[in-house]
């Protein structure tokens, strides 16, 4: 049998940093994968990440992926892939099946980071085709280039179901509506306005009562629910729909733990069945750790930290570095970790009811539950400010561990601090150039260059634009506000595209004076649908 | 090009893909871009039923999409069960619709 000094289990975020790590540090380490490409869920994630520089913030999530890969290659790690781990002893020996072999492997440490599984819903119709997660949505667009359907329904308003049907949009398709029993939208209020500003409607406290179609989805019915969750007679309302989206949670995959001995909680804060892990990431089996979303869901940030994380550990476990060296090391991330876990979105705060921002201001109840902030909670936010010239209004309003519109910015002109949950503050006094690189660095999209003042009558927004086709200089078409509505006409002055801005292109509209603080978003009624 | 296939991407661009090949679906002739897994090529092409189950003969596709769920399972090359969504395409493979385990209706 085949010793190796550490054997990984999933090739995704978690798993390739805690390889890179323990590589690192001199270990022989071998990843196995069920998959025939490595970067589990990674390379589907084509929103620019939340964080500080150390989290990798502003950078997309696919070119994360690269950048990892590219890193565990220099090192050394040895990935095997279309190798499914079918089982696990506790004397750290897992089973792997290739296409035509079974084989046994020994390790003297064991990281698992084999990551989570969606969740389903059933309701009425549910195993029709065309019923699909969000995830398969994601990998079909994102992965192989096919539009998940013309017209979809997404349930869940966890970031999951919000960036999915921000990426629908970007795909081409038609987001109908976004349901979700809940009463509050579950997800960060920037990912929800962004696709509200398109006009994607959202019916909080309302749940699917059945998928329509023979042999595949035709329509569905949504109907309000009141606060036990029953449906209230006379509120179903039906859509003409190709597809339906779930996004509804995710679930640990720990069965391989379970199988190991490892002890295990069922924690609903952590998404399902987990192990019980010490601060190391460490399992009731000495030397088997669990990093990544098999240890509780979280985000691909996180999850990245933990894997290094117990990479560092298992390399001083088996004594390729002291304990003072690992301490240290494990200090500094640590902290990274903990300044993600921090703000309204915190695993501590799940379903805590917070009424409040950490300055104090209310939090706008039009974002929880339409998906925008309405025009007058807006002027409440230190963000949102107002001068003769150019100057940014950034329309952040809750505590997100997030700030690289802080270091985007040369001026001085946004203020975050030490506390990366801090809302952005705009100072007044700083002068903004219209540079952009704010607009194009906010992972949220939800920084605006307002000009109101441009001309006698006119005013100029510029905004985040990810769609394509691309609109043209001095055409014509219509500003949409917040909720997706159309307010006014818009001819577009400027459309800038460079290198720094990532695919995030910056579109200047002109609109009336009096529209400086509603047009958000741009159409071109011609061209788009 | 199918519409159902996203030309040019705002982020990603214009997609990579293997070469054009053929492929028989139920009979018909199909295209498809090889190494692409087999349930994209057919969802391409339109494709919303894979199979029908055993007991009920109800209607299943594509629901996870990364080989966890069995529901986008077909006849392909004969091999019943054969889990599309991470099956690569290849030029000439044969892909039947099927019914319980095997390619004959019930």
């Amino acid at each position: 049998m085949k010793r190796y000094d550490l054997i990984i289990v999933g090739a995704g975020p978690s798993g390739l940093s805690a390889a890179i790590e323990a590589a690192k540090h001199g270990l022989t380490v071998v990843v196995f994968d069920e998959n025939h490409k490595p970067g589990g869920q990674l390379f589907k994630q084509i929103h620019k990440f939340f964080g500080s520089k150390e989290h990798m913030a502003k950078i997309r999530g696919f070119n994360i992926g690269e950048e990892l890969l590219k890193e565990a290659s220099a090192v050394g790690v040895n990935v095997k892939l279309n190798a499914t781990v079918t089982g696990m002893y506790g004397n750290k020996e897992i089973v792997v099946q290739t296409e035509n072999c079974v084989e046994h492997f020994k390790a003297d440490s064991i990281i698992i980071a084999t990551g989570a599984a969606e969740n389903v819903v059933t309701f009425d119709g549910w195993t029709l085709p065309g019923v699909m997660g969000a995830g398969a949505a994601q990998t079909m667009m994102n992965l192989h280039g096919i539009k998940p359907g013309k017209r979809v329904l997404m349930l869940g308003s966890g970031n999951v179901g919000l960036v999915v049907s921000f990426q629908l949009l970007q795909a081409g398709c038609d987001v109908v509506a976004l349901v979700d029993a809940a009463p509050k939208i579950g997800g960060y209020g920037v990912h929800a306005s962004k696709i509200a500003r398109c006009g994607v409607p959202f019916y909080l406290s309302h749940t699917i009562l059945k998928a329509e179609g023979e042999k595949f989805v035709t329509g569905v019915v949504i109907g309000e629910v009141d606060d036990k969750f029953n449906v209230i007679k006379g509120t179903e309302k039906h859509f003409d729909v190709d597809t339906i989206c779930l996004a509804v949670g995710l679930s640990p995959m720990s069965q391989l733990l379970k199988m190991a001995g490892c002890e295990m909680e069922d924690n609903a804060q952590k998404g399902g069945q987990v192990p019980i892990v010490n601060e190391y990431g460490e399992t009731s089996v000495e030397g088997i750790f669990a990093v990544g979303d098999v240890s509780g869901i979280e985000e691909a940030s996180s999850a990245m930290i933990e894997g290094r994380m117990a990479g560092v550990c298992a390399a001083e476990y088996l004594g390729y570095c002291n304990k003072d060296e690992m301490v240290k090391r494990h200090t500094k991330l640590e902290d990274d970790l903990e300044s993600l876990r921090e703000g309204m979105f915190a695993p501590k705060n799940k379903g805590k009811n917070i009424e409040l921002t950490e300055e104090g201001i209310p939090v706008s109840k039009s974002l929880l539950k339409k998906g925008y902030i309405s025009e007058d909670e807006v002027e409440s936010f230190p963000g949102v400010t107002h001068k003769k010239g150019l100057h940014p209004v950034i329309e952040c309003t809750q505590n997100i561990p997030c700030n690289p519109c802080q270091d985007a910015c040369k001026f001085n002109c946004i203020h975050i601090g030490e506390k990366l949950t801090s809302l952005p503050v705009v100072n007044e006094k700083s002068d903004c150039t219209g540079c952009g690189m704010c607009v194009a660095a906010c992972s949220g999209q939800a920084i605006f260059l307002v000009n109101e003042e441009y001309d006698e009558e006119n005013a100029t927004v510029t905004l985040p634009y990810e769609f394509l086709p691309l609109p043209k200089k001095l055409e014509k078409g219509v500003a949409l506000d917040r909720s997706g509505n159309v307010v006014c006409e818009a001819e577009v002055v400027d459309i800038r595209s460079t290198k720094v801005f990532d695919k995030t292109n910056l579109l200047t509209i002109k609109v009336p004076k009096n529209m400086a603080m509603s047009a958000r978003f741009y159409k071109n009624l011609d061209t788009q649908v | 090009m199918s519409e159902n296939r996203i030309a040019e991407h705002p982020i990603l661009g214009i997609p990579e893909k293997g070469k054009k090949i053929k492929f028989t679906f139920d009979g018909k002739e199909v295209e498809g871009y090889e190494g692409e897994p087999v349930a994209e090529a057919l969802k391409a092409a339109g494709l919303m039923v894979h199979r029908y189950t055993k007991k009920h003969h109800e209607p299943r596709g594509v629901f996870c999409a990364i080989g966890r769920c069995t529901d986008c399972v077909m006849v392909v090359d004969g091999l019943p069960n054969t889990r599309t969504c991470i099956t690569p395409l290849q030029e000439g493979m044969t892909v039947q619709t099927q019914y319980g385990v095997s390619t004959k209706p019930e």
